[in-house]
């Protein structure tokens, strides 16, 4: 039914989609697209593997930001030194991509094309602002990532005729810190109860510059919980901050039941522990170190 | 289909294959390239992570990995980590640390653990483990894998010298290499799909698709008019008697058009033919029609006025009772009192091999059968009965089998496999989906008890009253047995002046539920440990101390009205937890003095396991002296991947007095090796172990007779030793080839038979129905719980289990290292929910990462039948972890949990309720 080919180059590739006009699609990792393509919800006529394209594959630490290629896997991203030690949401999250063996192949753009509403990438890109690099037959845009979502499993980015060539996000210049929260029904290879990523932007006084807290699943698409931000926006760090806004983000969030892993109730009354520790957490690596840079 | 050709290097060989390049790189492995040592576990999912192999040095799932990626890249799969003439160190660690039970999950767990190695020489013990996480494994509860792979982590350093098994030192108790290791390391092990049979049809079920419904109309015409296929088979083409015989007294083989369909999975037709796709299809083309009706999948909706019939007398299956003592007396008497509910789930063995048989017309004419299975006779019988066939025209070989747990006993798989060999004549072969495995074969009853406990104030037990309701599913399944099992172990090993203990397994529309390790009393025992436990919560009692002091002790009349059969060893492995059940408890306490938002909290439980079951009691095995001089044994005793292949020839071999090594073992085959009896209820060690000594022992003595003629000594100054016998008197020898000649010369037979027989031991009126056969054991857990989430992490587990003699110390300790981990997800994590569970995606199984820390302690307090003083263990140790885990979490948050699986959301719930 497939062809399946890796082009060396993205114009090939979007050459490729083009001419195959809609039925040739993207695969990086493949770890989402397999079991798509066997239960029949993907029927693609090509594949077209982009993990061979060079420079797809590379982590750049630039001086104001961070540029992660479209093909490196959670496993690159888990392990890379930078990332370990500074971007400690952005370590944490990938490696809960179901397991080793997974995030061996997984991509993080890859989990943002898949669009589900508690991607851990997805999630954690939210906190740290991240935007995504798309391209296709008509050029090339910057686009955050938080408008790439249209619903649950449902992107704006079409693999059918673009792609996500690299994902970047800033490295503020003042202090700051991220951290990473997930509950689930066991430790590891499952999906979130709740996961929850936050980063701390610090003013030269000490006080909060600038917040975001990102929380799946609480909504159709990756959510951003805008009034706990708005909270702790100038706010001074203290636990009964993080309690507030936790409190806020626990109101703005609108989770679902499902039998099989949790009820509404129960992912509610979770938030606010999540979000207090990632802020707390974030807050302590803000303040432990000079900056990440 | 376009096919491209793709080349790349395997196990260091480059090869060419022409595939399907959106295929998953599974299927090119297992199939073109015949390298069966990647497993598939689910349903290409990479939810089970057994078909893990390195891409480039990298662990990948190859069910998620399409062929075309790995053009030009290196595949390493488990069948090239040996070099030619030695094993890879992580092999031999894994046979030496007793890291592989059934064996199917050691080749992914094998190449994760190398990746790691290559990468990090020296991991920590949480490093193996994260890397080991996710390939699932349900037979050893992981510890054993992780100390493997530490162990060749050492060796690959050049610290230590390979792992070499103490194959010589004691036959019995010590640490024996299993038998068939070696084949399950290098991938050689061949399961039945791994098997390749020419001309192999492929067969696949209609299911019903709805809870409850009569089946109105079935056409098939479109179904055979699809290229490929061979036949379509429903009710009207089963020769015989259209049922699974006296295994599920009213389960059709196939439903017949209109009749009932009491669940999800019902089985309605089979489709045979030539590609698994054309099969796929087949089903798909089948004009089916059903009328839906009401449905009810909770036993007190099963029984309400008004509710569906779906079977029996009011949906009750079966029920029983009993009662000791004077009930309302000591209730009266009681001081204190209570009363409490107790609910279990639906569990799911998920044994990683799911269900497959493959069949075939033999060479005689025989319908020969391979599958994974308890009772490779009761098969055959089973099998007679829907095929009108003679028993001896039927075959049942157990192949290699990747666990079973009871999951396997389910004679359905081998019926339609037989039927489909019968009615097209030529080999075909049934292989269950993960899925078709969760909605059809056979489930743990859940349970819902109600029990009520009297004590005096001091801690003196009263009476214990409990009123089980079993949840049979839609179908006997050897639940109408589940009431007697469940009384007996809820008593425990008590003293109870008076009891009134009642079960009763009731119909409803779930998955019908079956035999699941520990049979009907994992769940009874789980309510009668928790209540105990509440108990000395309300006296303010050391739980401990409490069921110490009401323990029963060897040779005194129970609550059954008479002692057991077996020496009971309740005290001493109350003792044996004793010292660590108060570090824990010290530690906790320590723990607990922070007050911080994460508590931990200690939990104990005991428990009595009736092992040996009903049926007959004169067991039979035979051993023979080979014409090279060496020994064969054949018994029935399947290894699903528990050890008993070993055990047997462990057994037979310390009788004789010779070499491990030299002992084969034919087991499990009716074309074969007699009949052994049932197997179940963790006999196999006790009942055939001791039909195996008997034969050897009987051989024994007819070979030292014949070589004492030979020698001219007399038989009882000789020696038996490896390959020869020699007089220590003379001095003169004689091999065994020599003395099997002789066997042959003067016709007499080299195979003898051997009886273990306990029929006399245990009258009647002290054996209603079953034997008195129990063993014990304890757990201590202690875990740690988050009061903001309610997520429960076991820390550490402490099992002691009276095993009477340790046979083979690994599989002993793996056995409960295995049940400990099983439990901790019955605890935990496993619920199968009807209507919404649909395969390992979304059945919590526990990974590396849920194993808490297990001390295994083995006590030895002998045993009086059976051979060596061995006792039943497998299924006993899955008893007292469930109750020990919820006791330690009711502690550790000051609130009582009742129902299992203890759900982060049903934990914080309690931990959020206003009641204690």
């Amino acid at each position: 039914m497939t062809t399946y080919v890796t082009p060396a180059s993205v114009e090939a590739a979007l050459a490729l989609l083009d001419e195959h006009r809609g039925r040739a699609r993207i695969i990086a990792g493949g770890t989402d697209l397999l079991p798509d393509m066997r239960s029949g919800k993907r029927t693609p006529a090509c594949l077209v593997d982009i993990t061979g394209i060079p420079g797809l594959r590379e982590i750049r630490v630039a001086a104001g930001h961070v540029e992660v290629g479209a093909c490196v896997t959670f496993a690159e991203l888990r392990d890379h030194p930078f990332i370990r030690q500074h971007i400690h949401a952005l370590a944490e999250a990938a490696a809960s991509v179901g397991v080793a063996a997974i995030q061996n192949a997984a991509t993080w753009a890859g989990n943002l094309v898949q669009a589900m509403p508690a991607a851990d990438g997805a999630i954690v890109a939210l906190a740290l602002e991240a935007e995504a690099r798309i391209v296709d037959l008509s050029g090339e845009t910057w686009q955050p990532v938080a408008s790439l979502f249209a619903g649950p499993g449902r992107s704006t980015v079409d693999p059918t005729r673009q792609l996500i060539t690299h994902i970047r996000f800033p490295r503020p210049a003042a202090a700051w810190g991220t951290a990473w929260q997930r509950a689930g029904r066991r430790p590891s290879l499952i999906l979130p109860t709740i996961n929850c990523a936050a980063r701390l932007i610090l003013a030269a006084d000490g006080g909060i510059a600038a917040a975001t807290i990102a929380l799946g699943p609480v909504a159709a698409t990756p959510f951003r919980a805008a009034r706990a931000e708005a909270f702790l926006h100038a706010a001074r760090p203290a636990p009964a901050t993080w309690a507030e806004a936790a409190r806020l983000a626990q109101e703005e969030a609108q989770p679902r039941s499902n039998p099989l892993r949790a009820s509404r109730a129960y992912r509610s009354a979770i938030i606010p522990a999540l979000v207090e520790s990632a802020l707390a957490t974030a807050y302590g690596r803000a303040t432990e170190k000079e900056s990440p840079c | 289909m376009p096919r491209q050709d793709i080349t790349f290097t395997v196990n260091r060989r480059t090869v060419s294959v022409t595939v399907d390049p959106a295929a998953p790189l599974l299927d090119v492995l297992r199939g073109p390239l015949g390298l069966t040592g990647a497993k598939q576990g689910c349903d290409y999912e990479g939810e089970c992570g057994a078909c893990t192999v390195l891409l480039d040095g990298q662990p990948v799932r190859a069910c998620l990995t399409p062929a075309g990626k790995v053009a030009g890249r290196e595949v390493l799969t488990v069948e090239g980590l040996a070099a030619a003439d030695a094993l890879y160190p992580l092999q031999a660690a894994f046979i030496a640390h007793g890291a592989v039970q059934c064996g199917f999950c050691t080749p992914a767990m094998l190449l994760s653990a190398k990746a790691l190695l290559d990468r990090v020489p020296d991991p920590t013990p949480d490093q193996v483990i994260e890397a080991l996480d996710g390939q699932l494994c349900r037979c050893t509860g992981y510890a054993k894998i992780v100390a493997a792979v530490q162990s060749a982590a050492a060796t690959l350093r050049g610290e230590v010298a390979p792992a070499a098994p103490a194959t010589a030192a004691p036959v019995i108790g010590g640490s024996a290499l299993r038998v068939d290791s070696v084949a399950k390391v290098t991938g050689a092990a061949q399961y039945v799909e791994d098997m390749r049979v020419p001309g192999l049809l492929h067969v696949q079920v209609l299911r019903s698709p709805h809870h409850h419904a009569r089946l109105l109309a079935l056409d098939a015409a479109a179904a055979r008019r699809v290229p490929g296929v061979v036949a379509v088979l429903a009710a009207e083409d089963i020769p015989g008697e259209n049922g699974l015989g006296d295994y599920s007294e009213d389960e059709p083989l196939l439903a017949p058009v209109g009749a009932t369909l009491r669940m999800v999975g019902a089985p309605i037709a089979l489709v045979v033919a030539e590609t698994p796709a054309a099969a796929a299809e087949g089903v798909a083309a089948i004009d089916v029609r059903y009328d839906i009706l009401p449905h009810a999948f909770e036993v007190a909706d099963a029984l309400a006025p008004g509710a569906p019939h779906i079977a029996g007398d009011g949906n009750v299956l079966s029920a029983e009772q009993l009662q000791m003592g004077d009930l309302p007396a000591a209730l009266a008497a009681a001081e204190v009192s209570l009363a409490r509910e107790y609910r279990t789930a639906y569990l799911e063995h998920s044994a990683l091999e799911r269900e497959t048989v493959l069949g075939y017309p033999d060479d005689a004419g025989r319908l020969t059968i391979i599958g994974g299975t308890h009772e490779p006779y009761y098969q055959q019988k089973y099998i007679a009965g829907a095929l009108a066939l003679p028993l001896e025209q039927i075959r049942v070989i157990l192949p290699p089998t990747g666990g079973s747990f009871g999951g396997k006993q389910d004679p359905w798989p081998f019926v339609a496999t037989a039927l489909a060999v019968l009615r097209t004549g030529r080999p075909a072969r049934l292989m269950f989906t993960r899925r078709e495995s969760f909605a059809a074969s056979p489930k743990r009853h859940p349970y819902v008890v109600h029990n009520r406990i009297a004590a005096t104030r001091a801690g003196r037990l009263l009476a214990l009253r409990a009123e089980i309701d079993a949840n049979t599913g839609a179908y006997d399944s050897g639940g109408k047995y589940i009431p007697n099992y469940a009384i007996i172990a809820s008593g425990g090993p008590y003293r109870w002046p008076a009891v009134d203990l009642s079960a009763r397994t009731v119909y409803t529309n779930g998955p019908k539920a079956g035999q699941y390790r520990g049979y009907g009393t994992a769940q009874a025992a789980f309510a009668t440990e928790c209540l105990l436990d509440e108990l000395a919560q309300a006296l303010d009692m050391d739980p401990l101390a409490l069921r110490r002091a009401n323990a029963l002790l060897d040779g005194e009349t129970t609550w059954l009205g008479y002692s057991t059969g077996e020496s009971l060893g309740f005290v001493e492995v109350l003792a044996a937890v004793e010292p660590h059940y108060r570090a824990l408890l010290a530690d906790a306490a320590a723990f607990n003095e922070a007050a911080g938002p994460v508590r931990r909290g200690v939990g104990l439980a005991g428990m009595w396991y009736r092992f040996g079951k009903s049926g007959s009691l004169r067991i039979e095995a035979h051993a023979e002296l080979t014409r090279d001089g060496q020994f064969t044994i054949y018994c029935t005793a399947p290894d699903y991947g528990q050890g008993t292949n070993t055990a047997m020839a462990q057994m037979a071999a310390e009788t004789l007095g010779v070499p491990r090594a030299h002992v084969a073992v034919v087991n499990a085959d009716t074309g074969r090796a007699p009949d052994s009896g049932i197997q179940g209820a963790s006999r196999a060690t006790y009942f055939v172990g001791g039909a195996v000594v008997s034969a050897a022992t009987n051989l024994r003595a007819v070979l030292l007779g014949i070589a004492a003629e030979l020698l001219d000594a007399a038989p009882d100054t000789l020696m038996l030793q490896a390959g020869r016998v020699t007089s220590p008197t003379t001095h003169a020898e004689v091999t065994l080839a020599e003395v099997a000649a002789e066997f042959d010369r003067i016709g007499h037979a080299r195979r003898v038979r051997g009886v273990f027989d306990l029929s006399d031991r245990f009258p009647a009126e002290t054996r209603p129905t079953y034997l008195p056969l129990f063993v014990t054991g304890a757990h201590v857990a202690e875990v740690e719980t988050d009061l903001r989430t309610g997520e429960v992490r076991v820390l550490r587990m402490i099992a002691a289990h009276d095993v009477g003699r340790v046979i083979n110390r690994p599989d002993a300790e793996g056995q409960i290292e295995g049940a400990v981990l099983m439990g901790v997800g019955a605890a935990l994590l496993e619920e199968v929910l009807p209507g919404h569970t649909t395969g390992l995606a979304d059945y919590y199984l526990p990974t590396a990462r849920s194993m808490p820390q297990i001390d295994v302690l083995l006590v030895e307090v002998a045993g009086r039948h059976g051979p060596f003083g061995v006792k039943g263990l497998g299924e006993a140790a899955m008893l007292p972890a469930v109750p020990a885990i919820i006791n330690a979490t009711s502690r550790a948050i000051g609130r009582r949990l009742r129902a299992i699986p203890a759900t982060p959301e049903r934990v914080l719930a309690a931990i959020r309720s206003d009641a204690a």
